[in-house]
């Protein structure tokens, strides 16, 4: 038996002394590294004196020297038509970030990324494709958008904007994003808009949001700088690398910082915690709130709650009403904060008291329900609460990611803001609580979303933007823009979504048999009137399903390194990611297709000729927001720099947004003060980033309330938002709202496992990080770790089933609830689970999906746990298309399913792919 | 004008033998040169490129290819064939797969040292893999 093999190479080229050098940053995690790219022709070569080299190094390098080529950091592309090495390491001089030269399993392999035709990544798109007959072919830019334009034209008179429908990326860079909303909501002003990650638009930590936490708001200097780090529903170490290496394991090696993890899995990060000192909190899934509640309660109990934070920051009733009750209430913020009690309290005292009435508080209840004995519960809460001896407060930062918000997403985050409330975290250095991340933040909205067309509402006014998933399953969707996402596998109940996009489409009896433009034209417009869909998808590489099989059209895009482009990371700094080669065919960046597709339905605005046209035209639209970068391009541009330009000389280390305009004597020095760029060595502001008694700065953390900015400022670029020394709401306090168990308990006890069957939760892994639309299948290196998905189950749960390491197993449920129809809520309730149900809009469905078992003490009995984002295994074919009922969002973490043994995998005596080790020795 | 090209081979050279190996018990050694260390260990279970009667004999390099850490430092679990963690950034990496990492940021295997036994003596005849720090593994 053969599996898939792989040696890495025994040398590599170096860099001559002439090779070109260009930074960018890495494409895949939030964290974003530096990276520089050596460029130079192929056929030379440097040596290994720091005399014969770019690097100027010898070799061999030192440990920890930062200059070691790997062999995967090495590749050779098209330049300028003509053949080129390349060699994309972290950049050993990086200032910020990665400031050891440090980098990923997933960034140290970049390189690899770059389409090369002798490289598994031959098979990108090249060109644009039209399906006749079933099968792909290429065809020409004009042929593709002529007949994307039109039908498109023809869907939005005929069957209105409501049926045309764009479900896009949020990361691919501002130039894109940008391009790609102002053509669907500002232009078109569809609401059937959906990011990648979510049924439906807004925030992904509605709780944290509404209570007036910006979850971006803390730099990574706080993260290491912490006495405790709590950390809720991620593992940096698998998920965010060097925050983790750079930042969290200084902070635990030379500060003695103590952390603590809640997850249902022990990775390898837990395993260092319990090592050093901390703490590891394994709960049942879909339960941290009940934890919360606890924690809280106890805090208080204990008389350790931090009194003189919560007098100052806790809005009372009035405060909260008083900035969002008084107008309409017809945006789900202002609902929530308003709705007669549900959520409202009248400041904290009221919320302590109702707090204390609620049964899930009291901790044997709360130990049962989460599965963490009440011991460990309460040294938690002495860990991250309890003052010091001295009377003085521990320092506490709270992070956290999927693992709490894709479970229980309203209440998990509420709840979490008032655990973050009791200990006084968010507002000081070192005492910040935020999201680690998930992707680069690179969303520039070009048009907002038009809620009132939305066809979902609450009862009463209380309108909601709409779920897509269900807006297309209610054959509602005559054309969908599809870019960059596989959708599918990505939202909840795949298969089902799957089942019906195919019945849309393929199933449809109008096929394309011809490469007659008016033909097509007309044969897809009686797919359309007939209730068909056409699906336009624009990707890098042909996906499967979404490409390979339902779309008519496929755009062939340019990404990374394929062009100039901006973005901002986890600590909202933002960098010029170089163009450093061509990329593959007529493939174009996303702007390009977006403008020439927008251009030919006949709207004005989107000739741009470069992606900084795109950049700058954007810039005013960042104003006043926490990626804002506008000042930043009106000073470059006085002095006679593009905004990319600028970018490009501020190199890896870029500058913190958002960036305010102030007097060029004004001056300040936060914790973290030296990584937030825009700044030379000695710390003086560059000449380019000054202007006429001015100049531009950047901003290490936001809700830094001891931060002094100056009374005045040009105020002409500078939106002065209160939020950047107090919290983001009408009073700059912070809401304080109860999350009761009871708006969620209904959904939670018909989804936990019921009979045999096991909680099939998922996650993310340090080997496939945001990198997973590359590497899963394209990197021989990652292929061979993990060439299948896989399934841990816990060894008491495995003997029972027969179940031993690399066995394939089927992962089965016949109770995957979807919500098959109603958008409009009348009564009270209607959109509670219970509510649902009663009135018969809850199906359940039968989903399948295959993989290798882990067989690992890792992971929680009673709990399964596979990888979250592969297409051929979508474990979220077992996830609930149930929303949130408060805000819309999956519970994607909250699977069930009946696990059997089907028989042997081929890793399973293999020794070339695949490993069973565990994860968590530290 | 580019030199003319020469090719570079591992020799094969005796850096140990059957009957002094303990189970469990990594051993040290150089290989391909002196300043080059290397770990040589009975794993008691058969492993990718394992050599001897049980194919349970393996060796690979010392230095984490990730920031070059020295990966024996960091303690061997026999019970789970896994060398690790990194000192530096808690890589660890399966000796029974080819030195295939299971959790870290290395971009490359652990580089494997290649065996071949005649009688009780074992010797190294080849690296897959680039040493972390170099080049190339042949200078």
């Amino acid at each position: 038996m053969s599996v898939q093999k792989y040696t890495s190479k025994d040398s590599v080229p170096l860099p001559p002394k002439n090779a070109e050098v260009l930074t960018t940053a890495c494409d895949y995690c939030i964290v974003g590294c530096g990276y520089k790219v050596f460029r130079w022709p192929v056929g030379q070569e440097g040596g290994p004196k720091a005399s014969e080299n770019a690097l100027n190094a010898n070799y061999p390098v030192e440990p920890l020297s930062g200059k070691w080529i790997s062999p995967n950091m090495h590749n050779v592309v098209s330049h300028n038509g003509q053949l080129h090495n390349v060699v994309i390491m972290p950049d050993f001089d990086s200032k910020a970030v990665n400031i050891s030269g440090d980098g990923s399993i997933r960034g140290s392999a970049i390189s690899q990324r770059c389409y090369n035709p002798t490289t598994p990544t031959y098979d990108r798109l090249k060109s644009p494709l039209i399906r006749v007959h079933g099968t792909l072919m290429p065809v020409d830019w004009d042929t593709a958008l002529d007949i994307a334009a039109e039908l498109s034209n023809y869907v939005i008179a005929k069957h209105g904007e409501h049926a045309w429908a764009q479900k896009t990326f949020s990361y691919e860079f501002y130039e894109n994003t940008y391009a790609l909303t102002k053509f669907s909501l500002k232009y078109i002003n569809t609401p059937a808009f959906a990011w990648h990650d979510q049924p439906g638009p807004g925030g992904a930590t509605e709780g944290l949001d509404d209570a007036g936490y910006q979850v971006f708001a803390p730099a990574y200097w706080d993260w290491g700088n912490s006495d405790v780090l709590f950390m809720s529903g991620a593992d940096p170490y698998e998920t965010k690398t060097i925050l983790f290496n750079d930042w969290i394991l200084p902070g635990v090696r030379e500060r003695g910082m103590k952390l603590i993890y809640v997850l249902p899995r022990e990775t390898t990060g837990v395993a260092f915690a319990e090592k050093n000192g901390g703490l590891f909190l394994q709960i049942t899934p879909g339960t941290d709130h009940v934890l919360h509640l606890a924690m809280v309660r106890y805090i208080i109990e204990q008389g350790w709650e931090d009194k003189e934070w919560i007098a100052k920051w806790a809005a009372n009733g009035w405060e909260t009403d008083a900035g969002f009750g008084r107008g309409t209430r017809n945006t789900p913020w202002q609902w929530r904060t308003t709705w007669g009690g549900v959520f409202q309290t009248n400041g904290w005292d009221d919320f302590k008291k109702w707090l204390l009435e609620q049964k899930e508080s009291d901790m044997a209840v709360a130990s049962g329900i989460t599965g963490i004995p009440a011991d460990k519960i309460k040294k938690a809460c002495e860990m991250i609460a309890k003052p010091k001896a001295d009377g003085s407060r521990v320092k506490t930062s709270i992070g956290f990611e999927k693992g709490l918000y894709w479970s229980n997403n309203y209440l998990n985050t509420l709840s979490m803001g008032n655990l973050a409330m009791a200990i006084g975290t968010g507002g000081r250095p070192g005492q910040m609580i935020g999201r680690f991340g998930g992707h680069q933040r690179g969303g520039m909205s070009g048009g907002g979303y038009p809620i009132l067309k939305s066809p979902e509402k609450q009862e009463g006014r209380r309108k909601k933007p709409i779920d897509l998933d269900r807006w297309v399953m209610d054959e509602q969707v005559r054309f969908a823009h599809v870019v960059g996402t596989t959708w599918t596998s990505a939202m909840s109940g795949s298969q089902v979504l799957q089942d019906v996009m195919n019945k849309l489409t393929r199933l449809n009896p109008h096929q394309v048999t011809s490469l007659d433009k008016q033909e097509i034209i007309a044969t897809l417009k009686k797919r359309v009137d007939s209730g068909g869909m056409v699906i336009v998808n624009q990707d890098i590489y042909l996906r499967d399903p979404i490409g390979a099989k339902y779309a008519d059209i496929v755009l062939a895009a340019a990404g990374w390194g394929e062009d100039d482009l901006t973005r901002n990371n986890g600590e909202r700094r933002l960098r010029l990611y170089s163009k450093f080669y061509d990329a593959p065919g007529d493939a174009k960046p996303d702007w390009w297709i977006v403008g020439k597709w927008a251009t030919k339905m006949g709207f004005e605005g989107f000739d741009w000729k470069s992606s900084n046209e795109v950049f700058e035209e954007a810039a005013r639209f960042s104003r006043g927001g926490i990626q804002a970068y506008d000042s930043l391009v009106w000073v470059a541009k006085k002095n006679g720099l593009t905004g990319h330009e600028a970018l490009r000389k501020l190199g890896t280390t870029g500058i913190q947004t958002p960036v305010l305009m102030v007097p060029e004597n004004f001056t300040e020095n936060r914790p973290g003060q030296e990584y937030v760029g825009g700044v030379d060595a000695k710390g003086n502001t560059y000449d380019f980033l000054k202007w006429n008694g001015f100049k531009v700065i950047g901003t290490v953390r936001v809700h830094d309330i001891d931060r002094k900015l100056p009374d005045t400022g040009a105020s002409v670029r500078t939106f002065a938002r209160k939020w950047y020394t107090h919290f983001n709401t009408h009073t700059g306090k912070i809401n304080v709202l109860k999350a009761a168990w009871s708006l969620y308990s209904d959904f939670f006890d018909d989804i936990k496992p019921k009979d045999d069957e096991l909680w099939v939760t998922n996650g993310r892994i340090n080997e496939i990080w945001q990198s997973g639309f590359d590497d899963v299948e394209r990197r021989p290196l990652i292929t061979q770790r993990w060439p299948e998905n896989w399934l841990e189950i816990h060894p008491n749960d495995a003997r029972k089933r027969g179940i031993t390491n690399g066995d394939y197993v089927s992962v089965t449920s016949n109770r995957v609830p979807v919500q098959k129809d109603y958008n409009q809520a009348v009564f009270s309730g209607d959109f509670s689970y219970a509510g649902l149900k009663k009135q018969g809009h809850i199906e359940y469905h039968t989903a399948s999906v295959s993989a290798v078992a882990v067989v690992t003490p890792q992971v929680k009995e009673g709990v399964t746990w596979m990888y979250f984002l592969s297409p051929k295994q979508s474990v979220n074919s077992l996830t609930p298309m149930v929303t949130d009922p408060y805000t819309n969002r999956y519970r994607f973490k909250l699977g069930v399913g009946k696990v059997t043994r089907m028989g042997d995998s081929p890793y399973k005596k293999s020794f070339e792919a695949m490993s069973f080790g565990r994860r968590n020795i530290a | 004008a580019p030199a003319e090209a020469v090719m570079k081979s591992y020799g094969r050279t005796k850096i140990g033998s059957i009957s002094a190996l303990k189970e469990g018990k990594p051993a040290k050694f150089n290989y391909p040169d002196k300043n080059t260390e290397n770990f040589l260990v009975k794993l008691g279970t058969p492993a990718g490129g394992g050599v001897g009667k049980d194919a349970d004999i393996v060796a690979f390099n010392s230095l984490c290819p990730h920031m070059g850490g020295t990966v024996t430092d960091g303690g061997y679990h026999h019970a789970d064939g896994i060398m690790g963690p990194c000192p530096f950034h808690l890589s660890t990496f399966d000796l029974t797969r080819h030195g295939l990492i299971v959790a870290g940021h290395a971009t490359q295997a652990l580089p494997q040292i290649q065996l071949e036994t005649k009688g009780d003596d074992i010797f190294a005849v080849g690296v897959m893999g680039l040493i972390y720090g170099r080049n190339a593994n042949l200078g």
